[in-house]
């Protein structure tokens, strides 16, 4: 049972989430609770079994509610277990603190917190002394009461400070073996006290004084309301941070109660340990730093002791009580002397490594008495710090990967504060030695040195060109040199990318990557030569290192087309020709250079590439891929290629450092790609088209055609009737624009349509004519189309429709365009009905016939159309064989003069013939393509209007007489003749 | 002042690595959560912390000779303190975990840091030096840099850890540091009324009182034979105490003294638990020219003894001669596998001639086995290693009387196996390493008279003096390659 207990307890420390997935923090709760009460568990066990709960209490008890009711039960075993089991005593203070605090319990409600705040205190006050008793068990537990007190302060601020004349008293008791605990304890109250105190507004010496004072009794019945219990205060950030002191107590020098308490606390702190002797004495630091009425000079006599220290904690209590008080501790000449000192521990012999670095980092963030610059937290080396001080610090290669850099880190900044971060600095011995190290970094990683020894070169490397990057002769010595090692070295071409990516981030100077990549890929390219004596792993490295190579905009790729189609064509070793991850290796170079700015130079030679390792790799899985590639590159505009080589490639950054594009990229690749490339089905519409008038459009009027014959013919105004028609007749048949009516429309994003289509780009429309009205449209391109406010014009379009019968008709529309999402979408428009009306156009006659002649055609024609006699008196024109289809007709309407005009206006202005020799009638001629007229005569009537219709298609008739009726719009429907 | 959580986790070259101890501190995570507001980051289970770990130390994936997470160039690892990326947001970032790692051991701790953002400098956390002395007098606890994973020393002491921190770091406040030895039963608490005891002198001293003051000096050095190279060498010395003494805070003064020319010691560090320091004893330094103040002693140090051994002080030294000036010189013969070797070791005249063990080591890197060695010493004898890559040039307890030894001779390397590899000593960079131990010597000539050792105690107690001096790495390169130089001097 016993053992059992051990081993669940360390089951559930080794993976609290795993222990608890097979039972629940409940039971095992209450299994433990349990088993602390059992008699017959040892307490060895039960100490065992405390540790759940001292180290996931927020676990085991996730309410406040289940915290408290487990300190009652803790709080039940602790008064029943024998004083001599001394550590479990101990241990059960601790995890009932651990339990209390971490579940948020400690508060004036809480019965717990209350009775154990209690207990602890009469433990620490306990001077019960015994012989026979053991009484380092007593000790201990004294300590231990002390410790969770200080604890309970620490988390909760000034739970304590009402007790801080008891403490002092129990502190300054004869003899008290549990001096440090107490010492400790008051220096906590104390701090929390001064520093809530400071943070109160017009709080001064009496405060000061009453919290020094403060001795509440014990019981805490007493006083249940404590404001301390009452109001849990978070606990207290450290006041001697690096932006600048915390709040201050204004006291006056009259501050003698606390001056004493603190001397007598300084007096005795060389007997605490150095561990809590550097507590103590930040502690105390803190409310020297807090209250402005006490010297830091108290602390004089400390001084030469803490800086003569061996041990880490104390010396670096010190350089805070620098930082905090500055000079009014530290005149100049201590802070040399410090400084010097601190140089000394950097390299120390007898300092372990862990201490060395700290001391190294102390010092590039030395709290100077006046500092220059650094104030934001950065490095910066402090103004003392001459070369001949530093010259102890330069790295060796003997140094560990950690000191050895922030030795490097160190010696550099010495060396350009010392001669300037100019070109011109680049002169001096540490700069030269720095060099020579790095050299010999370089030599280790070229003459097989571990893994370790490869990281810490590259890193010294980085470090480096971030200091030295500016210093061109080493910069380009430096890329000579790892373009070497790469050669000679091809495994190591993912540290030296990782040095290129980071240059080319950070802060060396631009364009040292670019140049890096650029030597690299002279390298990769020249292993072209000789490909049979080129190692199968070696050239999986140069293709990816050529891969990363043409990421780079501004190199060319020329070499690399060139080497990637040696690769491909090799004919040796064969077994290459079968290599799957040789092959994808290949192609993921192929796939940067499709997203390459030069990739029209490269077309061709990358083209055949592409086709040759689609036809004659080994693997079939390679072959396909080259074959997409080769679609790709060659059926894709630029833009679509870069948006789906963006999409398949991830993340640009993230990406860079993943060998994704090696392996798994392809499937990665495919899917994206299938998403790239398909064309996505938008189930409702998304636009439309909308005419651009309010009549529904008319037609624009067609440019005529430049006929100089037929205008040189028809301008004569002496020029017979028949002349007139005929010439009209012939310039019809030789013109085809006569036969088109252009449509303007607007396209626009219909009001409620579906989301994440309100940028749409390169949309192509598709019209479908209905039932051979009209000759197949071409597809019409608008760039873009966004769903933004009244400001931007939507799109025009324009549609030049054939029609092949003189009927309205209907265009069934849809669009395919990028969304986005940068995928392609096809949607369906609403039909665009081209109405009747939409079809007219004035008579198409050249521009260059005046009103005479358009006046004599329209009289010739209505004659013609409405004479019953054979169409030979037209002339040879077409209309004589549809002599059948004339007709005329009458339409009378009920309409003012002045409702007339407005029509006419509205409705007939651009196909009126004028006649200036009747003032009463009005001549209307309306062409609808292909070939058909109407012709109107319009007289006005006593209280109607007469339409007299002529026409060479008597079809047209119905659709004229549904024309008219919607134009003349009135209630009393006369009768229409026909 | 506190630490969130404890990690002792043992690995054998990055393998079989597991967490052997962990302790976390629900208190100071209440205050770590409280004080770090929306950037706080909760301490993940032991298994995630040692993957975070072993990926920013390099120890992950050990086959993998390229690991993105682990190898970039970027992770500038130059403080003691390391960034584990618990999640790959920018918050979710452990900071600052303090690593210390030697041998198969790797000793980690996290600090509370007691301000919010912006992250404050590591050198404002006074948290972070408690943590490291934590953290080393743990290591030293479990058994100093001769650990081995599964041998009968770490097992038991790891055993002790919950008791131990219940002692030295009970609510993640750390308190004191374990003692290396089992607690002293020796010890014998202090009666009513007496004087205020140390903490850190738990008990009295009953028995003959006795004070041992053992002076260790150590040598290192470089010597290239090379005038355009400057050699080196530095002498730091420890004097290592342990007093049995009675009384609860008895007051002994150890007096270090020099020789009347002799240079002043520097870099004085001493223990805490000495009283005072004078501060002319702390004046010079080995890092600047030396301010001619020319202190040179006596160098008292009056403390109050802990029960235990203890350092009582260190120092370094600047003195004006290594003890053995040796030259070294390798030559390639015409046959590719044939080297002439010529060394010379002298033994300066101020040295005693009175060695405890005194031998010089040749290792050849990067070649094959030696096949024929044919070298005659002048002094001494020579042993070949098992391996056949290492000759060991044993000198004995005495150098001749004209305190000069020499060899030379001929080796030829044909031998069937590949010897280790070094990849600094390439071709004819190669050093000889001198291993010597001194008695009742010391270079810089700081010596403790048996008679000024004072105690102040009823009891005259016996008091016994040594001294010693022991080198290492003690190098003298061959001056007819290229040798690695490392000294700030040159930059001067």
């Amino acid at each position: 049972m016993a053992v059992s207990w051990v081993e669940r307890v360390a089951s559930f420390l080794r993976s609290p989430s795993r222990f608890l997935a097979s039972t629940t923090a409940e039971v095992f709760l209450v299994e433990l609770l349990r088993e602390q009460r059992d008699e017959r568990v040892t307490y060895d066990v039960k100490l065992t079994m405390l540790s759940p709960l001292c180290e996931h209490p927020t676990l085991l008890c996730p309410s406040a509610c289940t915290g408290e009711e487990t300190c009652l039960e803790l709080m039940s075993v602790f008064s029943h277990c024998p004083p001599k089991y001394t550590e479990f005593r101990c241990q059960l203070l601790l995890t009932l603190t651990t339990v209390l605090v971490s579940t948020g319990c400690v508060s004036a409600h809480s019965h717990a917190s209350r009775d154990f705040l209690e207990l602890l205190l009469k433990l620490a006050q306990d001077t019960y002394y015994d012989p026979a008793d053991v009484p380092s068990a007593l000790r201990s537990t004294r300590a231990a009461a002390c410790e969770c007190l200080r604890e309970l302060e620490a988390c909760c601020p000034s739970l304590l400070s009402q007790h801080l004349e008891l403490l002092n008293g129990l502190r300054q008791q004869e003899n008290p073996r549990h001096h440090q605990a107490l010492s400790g304890l008051y220096a906590v109250v104390l701090r929390n006290g001064v520093h809530l105190l400071a943070r109160q507004a017009g709080a001064g010496p009496e405060g000061l004084k009453a919290l020094l004072g403060g001795n509440a009794a014990v019981a805490w019945e007493a006083e249940p309301d404590s404001p301390a219990l009452t109001d849990r205060a978070a606990p207290l950030p450290s006041v001697l941070g690096p932006s600048g002191l915390g709040p201050t107590l204004q006291t006056g020098p009259d501050c003698k109660e606390l001056r004493s308490v603190l001397s007598s606390l300084l007096e005795e702190s060389y007997l605490l340990t150095p561990l809590s002797q550097a507590a103590l004495l930040h502690a105390l630091t803190e409310v020297v730093a807090m209250v402005s009425g006490v010297s830091p000079a108290i602390f004089k006599a400390q001084l030469l002791r803490l800086l003569g220290t061996s041990k880490v904690c104390l010396f670096h209590c010190t350089l805070l009580m620098k930082a905090a008080f500055t000079d009014s501790l530290f005149s100049a000449e201590d802070e040399a002397f410090l400084l010097k000192r601190l140089v000394a521990l950097c390299q120390h012999p007898q300092m372990s490594t862990a201490a060395q670095l700290f001391y190294t980092d102390c010092l590039v963030h030395f709290p100077e008495n006046r500092p220059i610059g650094a104030a934001d937290g950065g490095e910066a080396l402090p103004v003392l710090l001459t070369p001949r001080l530093a010259a102890s610090l330069v790295p060796t290669v003997f140094d560990e990967p950690a000191t050895m850099l922030a030795r490097l880190n160190v010696s550099a900044l010495v060396h350009l504060e010392e001669h300037g971060a100019r070109e011109g600095g680049a002169a001096g011995g540490g700069l030269a030695y720095l060099w020579e190290h790095l050299l010999l970094r370089l030599h280790v990683v070229e003459h097989g040195g571990d893994r370790a020894a490869v990281v810490t070169f590259f890193r010294a490397s980085f470090l480096f060109l971030c200091h030295f990057g500016h210093v061109e002769r080493h910069a380009a010595d430096l890329r000579r040199r790892l373009c070497a090692l790469y050669l000679r070295h091809c495994r190591l071409a993912p540290h030296v990318l990782n040095l290129a990516d980071r240059a080319q981030d950070g802060p060396v100077r631009p364009g040292w990557a670019v140049a890096l990549l650029r030597s690299l890929q002279g390298v990769a390219v020249s292993a072209g030569g000789d490909l049979a004596a080129v190692s199968q792993k070696d050239l999986h490295w140069h293709l990816r290192v050529l891969a990363r190579v043409a990421e780079e905009g501004q190199i060319g790729q020329g070499s690399t087309v060139d080497f990637l189609f040696a690769v491909a064509t090799a004919a040796s070793p064969p077994s290459r020709n079968e290599d799957w991850r040789l092959g994808s290796d290949l192609l993921a170079v192929c796939r940067h250079l499709l997203a390459h700015p030069g990739l029209d130079a490269l077309l061709c030679p990358l083209a055949d590439v592409l086709q040759h390792v689609a036809r004659h790799h080994g693997d079939t899985d390679v072959r396909d891929h080259a074959r997409l590639y080769y679609s790709l590159l060659t059926a894709l505009s630029r833009e679509k290629l870069a948006g789906v080589l963006a999409n398949g490639g991830g993340g640009a950054n993230g990406g860079r450092q993943d060998n994704k594009r090696v392996l798994s990229a392809m499937v990665v690749e495919s899917q994206d790609l299938t998403s790239a490339l398909t064309i996505h089905k938008a189930r409702t519409p998304v636009f439309h088209l909308v005419a651009k008038d309010r009549a529904g459009g008319w037609a624009e009027p067609t440019p005529a055609p430049e006929d100089d014959e037929a205008a040189a013919a028809g301008t004569e105004p002496g020029a017979p009737d028949a002349d007139v028609l005929s010439s009209y007749r012939s310039q019809l048949l030789s013109s085809g624009a006569a036969a088109e009516i252009a449509l303007s429309y607007e396209l626009r994003h219909l009001d409620v349509g579906p989301a994440g289509f309100d940028r749409l780009f390169s949309l192509r429309l598709h019209f479908e004519p209905s039932a051979g009205r009209f000759a197949a449209l071409a597809d019409v391109c608008v760039p873009r189309l966004f769903r933004e406010g009244a400001s931007a014009a939507p799109p025009a379009v324009t549609l030049t429709l054939r029609p092949r019968a003189p009927y309205p008709g209907t265009l069934r529309c849809s669009a395919v365009f990028t969304a986005q999402d940068e995928l392609t979408w096809h949607a369906a428009l609403p039909d665009v009905h081209v109405a009747f009306r939409q079809l007219f156009k004035p008579l198409p006659v050249p521009a260059s016939w005046g009103p005479a002649l358009r006046l004599r055609a329209f009289e010739r024609l209505w004659d013609e159309f409405c004479s019953d006699g054979d169409g030979g008196s037209v002339g040879e024109g077409g209309g004589g064989d549809a002599s059948p289809d004339r007709a005329c007709s009458l339409f009378c309407g009920r309409l003012g003069e002045a409702e007339l005009e407005a029509l006419l206006e509205e409705h007939f202005a651009p196909f009126r013939v004028a006649d200036p020799g009747d003032a009463t009638g009005h001549r209307v001629l309306l062409f609808i393509p292909p070939g058909s007229h109407v012709l109107l005569r319009i007289r006005p009537q006593e209280d109607a209007v007469q339409f007299h219709m002529a026409t060479d298609n008597w079809r047209l008739l119905p659709h004229v007489n549904d024309f008219l009726l919607s134009v003349t719009d009135w209630e009393a429907r006369n009768g229409v003749d026909s | 002042m506190s630490i969130r959580a404890l990690w002792i986790i043992t690995h054998e070259k990055g393998e079989h690595v597991s967490v052997r101890f962990s302790r976390r501190f629900p208190t100071v995570e209440y205050r770590a959560k409280s004080l770090a507001g929306s950037s706080y980051q909760a301490v993940p289970e032991d298994s995630a912390v040692l993957q975070l770990l072993l990926t920013e130390l390099g120890l992950a994936d050990p086959g993998k000779p390229y690991v993105a997470q682990r190898d970039d160039c970027l992770n500038q690892q130059r403080t003691p303190a390391l960034e584990l990326h618990v999640d790959s947001s920018a918050k979710g970032i452990l900071w600052p975990v303090l690593v210390i790692s030697r041998g198969p051991l790797i000793l980690a701790c996290l600090p509370l840091v007691e301000a919010g953002e912006p992250r404050p400098p590591l050198s404002s956390l006074l948290s972070v030096s408690q943590g490291l002395t934590l953290l080393e007098g743990l290591q030293s606890f479990l058994g100093g840099s001769e650990i081995k994973t599964d041998g009968d020393g770490l097992a038991p002491r790891l055993a002790l850890m919950p008791s131990v921190l219940q002692q030295v770091c009970p609510l993640g406040t750390p308190l004191d540091v374990p003692q290396a030895r089992a607690p002293s039963t020796a010890g014998v608490p202090a009666a009513a009324g007496s004087p205020r005891q140390p903490a850190w002198r738990t008990g009295q001293h009953r028995g003959r009182p006795a004070v041992n003051v053992a002076l260790t000096e150590t040598v290192r050095c470089m010597q290239y034979g090379d005038p355009s190279k400057q050699d080196l060498w530095d002498v730091y010395g420890t004097v290592t105490c342990k007093c049995d003494v009675e009384g609860v805070l008895p007051n002994v003064t150890v007096t270090l003294t020099l020789p009347p020319n002799g240079s002043p010691l520097q870099d004085i560090l001493a223990h805490p638990c000495v009283t005072s320091l004078d501060s002319s004893i702390l004046n010079a330094s080995s890092v600047d020219d030396g301010d001619g103040s020319a202190f040179s002693g006596p160098y008292k140090f009056p403390f109050c003894p802990p029960l235990e051994p203890f350092k009582l002080c260190s120092y370094t030294s600047q003195v004006p001669v290594p003890p053995i000036l040796g030259s070294y010189q390798l030559k390639q013969q015409q046959e590719v596998n044939h080297l002439r070797v010529s060394v010379n070791l002298k033994l300066h005249e101020s040295v005693k001639n009175t060695f405890e063990y005194c031998e010089a080591r040749l290792p050849f890197f990067n070649r094959v086995q030696m096949s024929i060695v044919d070298v005659k010493v002048s002094s001494g004898h020579l042993d070949v290693n098992k391996e056949k890559n290492l000759l060991v040039w044993v000198l004995g307890q005495k150098f001749p009387k004209s305190r000069e030894v020499t060899m030379e001779g001929g080796i030829r390397f044909s031998g069937q196996l590949p010897g280790p590899v070094d990849p600094l000593c390439t071709d004819l960079t190669a050093y000889i390493k001198l291993y010597f131990k001194v008695p009742d010597l010391t270079l810089s000539g700081c010596s403790v008279d048996q008679h000024s050792v004072q105690v102040y105690s009823c009891a005259k107690p016996k008091i016994v003096t040594c001294r010693e001096l022991q080198s290492k790495e003690y190098f003298i390169w061959n001056s007819t390659g290229p040798a690695p130089v490392s000294s700030g001097q040159m930059i001067l």
